[in-house]
């Protein structure tokens, strides 16, 4: 499996395995120091959304990257508008909405507007015929 | 005409590298967007009871005048408002400075919200005051070495920016 030399891919993938271990942050449980209160569905939702990206920025398909930030950004909404009160579908809290945020922000951005050549690679020219 | 891209200044002789420099760099940028992150936790709707106690520390323990004839005749009567731009305030620079995008702004918006919570409790009993002290200076940092430009968006996007005579570009180069 190659690394993807694109930046725009790079950071598909950098963001996509944040998601895809997040279910880590399950295993904090103090009340002080959950860093992100990752809990019910959130466990399931979070690597399968990652994965989705990840395998966008494998095969260089910015529409999957896209799709799994749009995704994020839904899961963002609900988590917003149900954190503190009951229910709670995505079992999160005011942590676990910044860092859907940041998924979000990050895929749906760099899926848009970051190069698809890093820049030690030379871009392709477009070719002058010289006049004859 | 476009600007070069300006990166963070080469590591000086006999130090780490600049790799292992701008790999510092990125693990402070995401230590201090964890600790926004984590703390936008206890930030609860609807009553935002907990950031109200702390808040009215700005009252029972006066730091600076001012501040807190605007807690008290402001923030406090209007609490609701200011419990959610609180919250979307933090979340957003635990976001953002997670990404390392636009890093330099959030550095300067971090320094904003650690004054307003070191005025805020900086007289309370059990403070300890240089953990506010600390989150200023972490936040200068943040500023001083341009965090976001390594492993971060700005890194990604800099390049970009600087090639685009757009204000919005121009402005983000200055912000990032």
């Amino acid at each position: 499996m190659r690394i993807p030399e694109s930046p725009r891919d790079q950071a598909a993938l950098v963001l996509g395995l944040l998601a895809l271990i997040s279910p880590v942050f399950a295993l904090t449980t103090s009340s002080n120091n959950n860093f992100v209160k990752m809990e019910g569905i959130s466990i399931l939702l979070f690597p399968l959304i990652g994965l989705l990206a990840i395998v966008g920025a494998l095969t260089s398909r910015a529409v999957l990257a896209t799709a799994a930030g749009a995704l994020f950004a839904l899961m963002a909404l609900v988590q917003l508008a149900q954190f503190g009160r009951d229910p709670n579908w995505l079992g999160g809290s005011g942590n676990t909405f910044s860092l859907l945020l940041a998924l979000s922000l990050g895929l749906m951005l760099t899926s848009r507007f970051a190069p698809t050549h890093s820049p030690e690679t030379p871009q392709p020219r477009k070719s002058h015929t010289p006049h004859s | 005409m476009s600007r070069p891209t300006r990166s963070i200044p080469p590591a000086p002789p006999g130090g780490l590298g600049e790799r292992t420099d701008r790999w510092l760099i990125a693990a402070f940028r995401i230590g201090v967007a964890f600790l926004w992150l984590e703390n936008s936790g206890w930030k609860k709707p609807d009553d935002f009871s907990s950031l109200r106690h702390f808040t009215e520390l700005a009252v029972e323990y006066p730091v600076v005048t001012p501040f807190t004839w605007i807690v008290e005749n402001v923030v406090l009567p209007n609490f609701a408002f200011f419990g959610w731009m609180t919250l979307l305030l933090e979340a957003s620079l635990g976001a953002f400075l997670l990404l390392g995008l636009a890093t330099r702004l959030w550095a300067i918006i971090g320094l904003g919200q650690t004054l307003a919570i070191t005025m805020s409790v900086l007289n309370a009993p059990h403070e300890w005051e240089w953990s506010y002290y600390l989150m200023f200076l972490a936040h200068l940092a943040l500023f001083a070495t341009a965090a976001g430009r390594s492993f971060g968006l700005d890194a990604v996007f800099r390049p970009r920016w600087s090639q685009s005579d757009d204000r919005v570009s121009k402005l983000l180069m200055r912000l990032s």
